[in-house]
């Protein structure tokens, strides 16, 4: 068990790696981007806790995946393979754990214990062979596949807002739209394969524009319940559901070019390094956009052309 | 017309395809066949426009591979995807409408059905399903029957014969020669990325034992089968 460990901490490392950075420095970059993070979720919602109970338990479901059980189960004996499975859901949920408890969420860090306990011992069928209808059939496949895997957060966003509006906190609101447009962004993190680009019978700019159109027009589609219903009960505050929408929206363009400005590859450490500072200061963008929209004509004329 | 000439294509210093020279003319069907590793699939996606090469590719249109269906050996599909989403897409990605997509499922498969629950055989019949429904003018089919049932099988044969009826241009690649003499007007063969024979219809038998002598040789004698 303690190779197994060991080898999953060399895959770590390498993975690390492939992004440009030593392992050391990754590790200190993804705990200052983590402390960073929690740090501003406690700060602005008193839900934090259970976001990040769900964040925790959203990441220990992955280990799950019946594929990779199985392949453990064939490797260790029942009672090796559950330790295993406990020990692992445990490690990738300290993190959550401790700052729960640093921030005093004693119920949310036992239950979070309680979940991962029983993630460990049970493992459950994400790939279920059962169609989930989507909206966005008749224009695969960014959000056909991204809703059908994130499905279960769309709910959950609404509920957020729903409490936004009986709590009366308008901000809660407003993080439950960025939510969706995190979601939505997910989509867009890896590149698909180069035939369903070569396929497109448009010049690059065209690809680029019917891209983004699609990821405009599907991510308004999930976002009016939000946006109608906060700007129904938080009238005065229409005008800031709207600024916050269109920022989604510049947000969700960009990563759509910061995908194709390095296609057919993944976006590596430098598109991350200009997304995330974009992010901190929006007002990069105004170089950020036309440098990921020359680069992305640059990649996708070898392939369309 | 498809014309290539001189057409060579290096992976750093391992040569794979060594100065083609070929020409595939419209409503007709080209079949190649060569062992693993002749350079098969890297000419087809030289013709795609899918690798860089030396040498020059010509066509009748103006961007070829807005016309080309390619159905490459092992189609790549998206999980969560339906059968009838992933045609969509590839009808759509060429501008086109498509309505009721049942009634051209000629291979009745199950559209609504994820496509990672289909078998290796409905992959490669949804992928063609779907380039014939892009209309294009010229196709390049790597493997088209592999893992395909016999039933499927004498369909895709038909199919292949009605393209060239509609004078598109086809160009096949295969294992089972029995197929491609059915199917083509020339058979090519490829060597170590060389074209080293063509044979016309009426020449098939030769190629075939040609190939069958060539290939065998002495191999089986060396396993020392007792």
């Amino acid at each position: 068990m303690t190779e197994y460990f060991k080898l999953q901490f060399k895959m770590l490392n390498r993975r690390i790696l492939d992004f440009g950075m030593p392992p050391l420095i990754g590790y200190l970059v993804v705990l200052l981007v983590f402390g960073a993070t929690t740090g501003y979720l406690f700060s602005i919602t008193e839900y934090a806790g259970y976001l990040c109970v769900l964040v925790a338990l959203g990441f220990t479901s992955r280990l799950s995946e019946p594929k990779r059980n199985d392949f453990l189960k064939s490797i260790f004996n029942q009672r090796r393979y559950l330790t295993l499975r406990l020990l692992e859901n445990l490690l990738c949920s300290l993190p959550f754990l401790i700052v729960l408890l640093y921030h005093g969420f004693l119920t949310e860090a036992l239950l979070l214990i309680l979940g991962v306990i029983l993630g460990g011992l049970f493992h459950f069928n994400t790939n279920l062979n059962t169609t989930i209808p989507t909206p966005f059939g008749r224009k695969p496949f960014e959000y056909v596949i991204g809703f059908r895997t994130t499905f279960f957060i769309f709910p959950f966003a609404y509920l957020i807002t729903a409490i936004a509006i009986s709590t009366g906190n308008f901000n809660l609101g407003i993080a439950s739209m960025a939510l969706i447009a995190l979601v939505c962004m997910s989509y867009y993190s890896k590149p698909e394969n180069e035939y369903f680009v070569w396929n497109f019978a448009l010049s690059p700019k065209r690809f680029l524009l019917v891209k983004i159109k699609s990821c405009l027009l599907n991510f308004t589609l999930l976002s009016i319940p939000n946006m109608l219903a906060l700007s129904f009960f938080f009238p005065s505050n229409s005008p800031i559901v709207a600024l916050s929408f269109l920022v989604c929206c510049i947000y969700l363009a960009t990563i759509v070019l910061a995908k194709y400005s390095v296609f057919p590859n993944e976006p590596g450490l430098a598109q991350e390094i200009l997304v995330g500072i974009s992010f901190v200061m929006p007002l990069i963008l105004v170089a950020t956009i036309p440098l990921f929209y020359s680069q992305s004509v640059t990649k996708l004329k070898a392939i369309l052309e | 017309m498809i014309s290539i000439t001189n057409l060579s294509k290096f992976y750093g210093s391992n040569q794979v395809l060594n100065a083609v020279n070929l020409e595939f003319g419209k409503g007709a069907v080209h079949g190649i066949v060569g062992e693993n590793g002749a350079g098969k699939t890297t000419l087809f996606r030289c013709i795609a426009g899918l690798e860089t090469y030396e040498g020059q590719i010509s066509s009748d249109f103006d961007k070829l591979k807005n016309h080309l269906g390619l159905l490459p050996t092992d189609p790549f599909f998206f999980a969560k995807i339906t059968g009838k989403e992933y045609i969509q897409l590839l009808v759509n990605s060429r501008q086109l409408k498509l309505k009721n997509t049942e009634d051209r499922n000629v291979f009745d498969l199950p559209l609504d059905q994820y496509v990672s629950t289909y078998s290796t055989g409905m992959k490669k019949k949804l992928a063609l399903t779907a380039i014939l429904l892009q209309e294009n003018e010229v196709f390049i089919l790597d493997e088209p029957f592999n893992g395909v049932d016999l039933q499927s099988n004498f369909v895709l044969v038909e199919i292949i014969k009605k393209l060239r009826s509609l004078d598109k241009t086809v160009i096949i690649s295969s294992h089972i020669f029995s197929t491609l003499a059915d199917t083509c007007d020339k058979i090519h063969l490829m060597k170590n990325g060389e074209m080293v024979k063509v044979a016309e219809q009426k020449d098939f038998g030769v190629l075939e034992t040609e190939m069958k002598d060539f290939t065998i040789g002495n191999r089986i004698e060396k396993l020392d089968l007792k």
